[in-house]
């Protein structure tokens, strides 16, 4: 999968903590798990901006900060990828 | 209540041919989509009688936590280069800020991406003056408000399909607040249930008969 696809799954994955549909609970545990699949893609490992947003998104994760507060660093590690992509 | 019926080859269309035959603007009325498909989609527009908005509309003022939101969200726009009115969703709970404004497409973005980003940001800003677990929408252009509309639509469509065929049906992946609205729209219906299956972002509702258990 493609980082900006990964991210956008860890974003929905953490939107759907947040908004609550209902239909599943999700964990810290599995936040943290996608946010892990974006750090480990070979094209996030070249980007240090992208691990620094990310990495921030998976200790805001581990610290219990609120469901909005990692989406918005991880829409920032979004932006740090597309901000990536087009200097290369 | 003034209302009209419109009709579009897209929901944006219906809505604004119903504003036109008003003669008002999107933000003083409410809309609900009659019936949508791949060729037309009909929408009756209703005015939100004046009487009741004022009076709603005298809340924020009297809700100091809802006018601090709303300040903060139009500041955040402002600095953002954006130009638009920010208003607090009479009667909403939670705190729903409705923007509305010209050519605020690109707030809305790819499947709402754009405003659901806005929504997070708007929410950690505000943070502070929430209490705990409270959380504010943020709707542009009621687009939020408006796919709720046709997500309860198609959750009503395919439930009567459910019910002739007695075959469940998958819909298309959706956001949580979608679901939910799928959810919600169909637990009062006896004859037929919905769940979800699979993992975000393709995640989907699939309606189904209801089994006697249930």
């Amino acid at each position: 999968m493609a980082a900006a696809d990964q991210i956008r799954r860890a974003i929905a994955v953490v939107n759907a903590a947040a908004d609550g549909a209902g239909d599943e609970d999700i964990t810290p545990t599995e936040i943290a798990e996608a946010i892990r699949d974006c750090l480990e893609l070979a094209e996030t490992s070249a980007m240090p901006k992208v691990r620094k947003y990310l990495g921030e998104a998976l200790d805001a994760t581990s610290d219990g900060m609120p469901a909005d507060f990692v989406a918005m660093t991880l829409y920032a590690a979004l932006g740090a990828l597309q901000e990536g992509r087009s200097l290369h | 209540m003034r209302s009209a019926e419109g009709r579009g080859r897209t929901l944006d269309e219906a809505v604004d041919a119903a504003l036109i035959e008003l003669g008002e603007t999107r933000r003083n009325v409410d809309v609900k989509v009659v019936s949508e498909n791949a060729n037309e989609t009909i929408v009756e527009v209703s005015v939100i009688d004046p009487a009741v908005a004022e009076a709603a509309g005298s809340m924020p003022q009297a809700n100091g936590k809802a006018e601090t939101v709303r300040s903060l969200l139009e500041g955040l726009l402002k600095h953002m280069g954006v130009r638009a009115q920010v208003q607090v969703r009479p009667g909403s709970d939670p705190i729903t800020l409705d923007i509305t404004g010209r050519d605020l497409g690109a707030l809305i973005g790819w499947r709402g991406e754009t405003l659901r980003a806005l929504q997070s940001v708007t929410n950690v800003m505000v943070g502070k003056h929430l209490d705990e677990g409270e959380r504010v929408i943020v709707d542009v252009e009621r687009y939020r408000q408006r796919r709720e509309h046709t997500v309860r639509e198609i959750a009503l469509r395919a439930a009567r399909q459910v019910k002739m065929t007695g075959d469940a049906i998958t819909l298309d992946a959706m956001q949580a607040f979608e679901r939910r609205a799928i959810h919600l729209a169909l637990e009062s219906d006896p004859d037929v249930s919905s769940s979800s299956i699979g993992e975000e972002p393709d995640r989907r509702v699939v309606v189904g008969p209801r089994k006697p258990a249930e």
